[in-house]
């Protein structure tokens, strides 16, 4: 981030409220039923606009393109508009034109990859509830906890597309290489850590040419959830910090431990590499915990590797993150009908669901999808995909956060402070305890917990 | 063709100030609508609790009023921001002397050299932080490689520093990025003081038997006070304004050691939906840098020599 696109975003801001303040005016007339309104549309097939936003690279922007074109050819009367944004100021722009106070500039259907609670609760976003029981539209098939965590004061205002399910990826070659046993589903922190050692490589000077694993800040989390930890009592409505309590503790020194052995890459040493998954693709890593997003970079790459569920401690239990990005529907929508019917199509057994999986973009959120030859028998890596059904069953709330806030306490209080855990430079018992004091300072000045 | 009848006929006239202002005019309504419309609302913005997506909540003070009563990390990002400083300008300062003592001098290649050191100075800061990143890889880094070989030439336990997992080193880091980045631009300035300190000067202090250290000290420093004062503002400025070089090189890590001030204000306002604590810390920042900036223009009376003064 430059200081230019900074300012050029200030200036935005700044921008969108003068034009807020001249368009109250000018708002659009609320949805009419008939576009092109001087020119009588024929009853049976009156034709329909609906404007979808996505973001994403070439490859995703052709996979958003083909469920678009899919359901265009299944309905002819309808035209879908794609407004296209790469994911850097994807969200920015949305905040924008939220702030400019002119709803009807936003896509009727839109995809939400952050601060859904907070579009929920401004009323930017149309309940879903009254159309899902209108059009008898089945949630039963979405995996546990999804629809649980969509609510926002008991209603339900996006559909989730994907599980961002985590698995753990290995390097045949490198496991093959040390003459280790590859990872399995009935593998223990034990096992793991076993590994990890085996396969660091550290040569006489002290340079490391290899390590065992790297995970990525907010992945090596999951391991607080294993043990039933985590940084908060309850995600939604914290009340007190929980990551000093033993459980919590077990993980954090844990993977403390596994860094000071060199057997774990320090989070920060990840992030400088270009992230896990560019440190899994150079050699410089045996093991990373990723989703399936980057499957088609190590593919293309003619890596030899393959996915296990990720190991869990003796008497732990299996986690994985329910997070994902949803599809939810513009408020000030002009056809809230065909808006809909688009939006459940995306989320249909035989329409995006289907389509997104087939091209290997997703773990799709339906779990008649995931147990279809449409996931299980795509012939394209990593093997194993009954690794990732049988983590999408242990799929549960996490217990890090879910309240608007969350993002802003973990970024300035927990994440900083435990790099200095990972870097050496703090002991691990003290530093929790710092962090859980000023963590419960945090939640009492923003008011939690919520009555 | 009588050039002389055109010129006065154009001759600017007391009574036509106004075409002046005409055409200034599309500059005036840039600066209105771009900068001070929106620095004016961000004062505005400041006195309200305002997330984007809800209306504004008059709050009076209480913005500021937290940042220097509860605010949990605001007096380590602000000391961050002051340790830049102090080790950005002095050192910048130096290296840009030399360097342009050494470029002044009409030695071959030089006009090479010049264009070398001013490459950083229009470099995208992502692209070159991203590349320091790597420089400053701890097993695979340039830096770290020389190094390591020679660790291994010596056969001595030499180690590079483990620069990013290290609240001290990572400050250096970003420090070092920021004086290859920024020092060509300096050393272009100090180029054009040198280059207008006449030579007579020099002459008569050799002639007094000045060395090479007395004539620098007595003839080139003084003349060069002006430029020294320039770079100090505009050093001091940017370096309160620090935020590519630490945001895309370390994220602010680890810890809180390279956040800076200015990282603060953008991931309030845009990534925790905090307006008006964005706008606050933005003001808290323009009033120290315009106040450290009065200042060095009080100070400036004692040190800073102009020629037209003697």
């Amino acid at each position: 981030m430059t200081h230019k696109s900074l300012w050029i975003r200030a200036l935005a801001a700044g921008l969108a409220l003068m034009v807020a303040a001249s368009a109250c005016s000018v708002r659009p007339v609320e949805p009419a039923a008939q576009p092109g309104s001087d020119q009588p549309a024929p009853a049976a097939a009156e034709k329909v606009v609906v404007r979808w936003s996505v973001w994403g690279s070439a490859e995703e922007l052709a996979s958003h393109q083909a469920v678009a074109d899919a359901y265009m050819a299944a309905h002819p009367n309808v035209t879908i508009n794609i407004e296209h944004t790469p994911w850097d100021g994807y969200h920015d722009r949305l905040k924008t034109l939220v702030a400019a106070g002119d709803p009807g500039a936003l896509a009727d259907v839109i995809f939400l990859g952050q601060d859904y609670n907070r579009y929920a609760e401004s009323g930017v976003l149309e309940p879903l509830d009254d159309w899902i029981a209108k059009t008898n539209y089945d949630l039963s098939d979405y995996w546990p906890t999804v629809i649980e965590r969509a609510r926002v004061n008991g209603k339900i205002y996006g559909l989730q597309r994907d599980l961002d399910l985590r698995l753990l990826y290995y390097n045949k070659a490198m496991f093959d290489k040390a003459g280790a046993a590859y990872p399995n589903e009935n593998w223990t922190w034990d096992d793991w850590a076993e590994a990890a050692r085996e396969l660091t490589i550290i040569e006489p000077n002290g340079r490391i040419a290899q390590q065992g694993i790297g995970m990525e800040t907010g992945k090596w989390s999951m391991l607080l959830a294993q043990t039933n930890g985590g940084y908060l009592d309850d995600p939604r409505n914290p009340s007190r910090c929980a990551l000093e309590d033993a459980n919590s503790l077990e993980a954090v020194t844990f993977f403390a431990g596994l860094i000071r052995d060199k057997a774990a890459m320090t989070p920060a040493d990840l992030k400088q590499i270009g992230g896990d998954a560019a440190a899994f693709q150079q050699g410089r890593v045996a093991m990373i915990v990723q989703n399936s997003s980057r499957a088609p970079t190590f593919n293309a790459a003619g890596m030899d590797y393959d996915v296990a569920p990720i190991p869990i401690p003796k008497g732990g239990a299996r986690v994985n993150n329910v997070g994902g990005a949803r599809f939810v529907m513009n408020s000030a929508a002009r056809n809230k009908e065909a808006a809909w019917a688009f939006l459940s199509w995306l989320q249909g057994r035989e329409g995006g669901q289907a389509i997104y999986t087939r091209r290997g973009d997703m773990f799709p959120i339906l779990r008649s999808v995931a147990n279809s030859d449409d996931f299980l028998k795509l012939p394209i890596k990593p093997d194993n995909r009954a690794a990732f059904v049988v983590e999408a069953s242990s799929v549960r709330l996490f217990t890090f956060g879910d309240f608007p806030e969350y993002d802003e306490m973990n970024d300035l209080i927990i994440e900083p402070n435990l790099q200095r855990i990972w870097g050496g430079e703090a002991e691990a018992e003290a530093t929790v305890r710092d962090i859980c004091q000023k963590v419960n300072e945090f939640l009492k000045q923003n008011g939690y917990p919520r009555p | 063709m009588n050039n002389h009848a055109r010129f006065t006929a154009f001759r600017w006239r007391s009574d036509q100030q106004w075409e002046g202002y005409v055409f200034l005019l599309p500059s005036l309504i840039g600066l209105f609508v771009f900068s001070l419309l929106p620095v004016l609302f961000s004062l505005g913005i400041s006195l309200h609790e305002w997330d984007l997506l809800t209306p504004p909540v008059f709050v009076g003070l209480k913005n500021f009023r937290n940042l220097f009563t509860q605010d949990l990390i605001f007096s380590e990002v602000a000391a961050n921001t002051v340790f830049f400083c102090v080790a950005i300008v002095p050192l910048q300062m130096a290296l840009s002397l030399l360097l342009a003592l050494a470029l002044t001098r009409r030695l071959p290649g030089a006009p090479l050299f010049r264009a070398i050191y001013y490459m950083p100075v229009v470099t995208t800061i992502v692209a070159a932080a991203m590349i320091f990143q790597w420089v400053f890889d701890r097993n695979y880094g340039l830096f770290s490689s020389v190094v390591w070989g020679v660790g291994s030439w010596l056969n001595a336990p030499l180690a590079p520093p483990d620069w990013f997992n290290n609240g001290f080193w990572a400050r250096w880091a970003v420090v070092i990025l920021t004086l290859w980045k920024n020092s060509g631009f300096t050393t272009v300035i100090f180029m054009a003081g040198l280059q207008a300190i006449p030579r007579v000067l020099y002459e008569a202090a050799a002639i007094d038997g000045a060395g090479r250290w007395q004539s620098f000290r007595h003839v080139t420093l003084p003349m060069l006070s002006p430029t020294i004062f320039f770079l100090a503002i505009i050093l001091i400025i940017g370096a309160f304004q620090l935020f590519g070089e630490s945001y895309v090189m370390t994220g602010g890590g680890p810890g809180y050691a390279t956040m800076t001030v200015v990282q603060y204000i953008y991931q309030s306002a845009f990534s925790y939906f905090r307006m008006g604590k964005g706008a606050a810390l933005s003001w808290v920042l323009f009033v120290a840098i315009f106040a450290l900036t009065l200042a060095q223009w009080q100070l400036q009376r004692k040190w800073v020599h102009y020629e037209s003064n003697t």
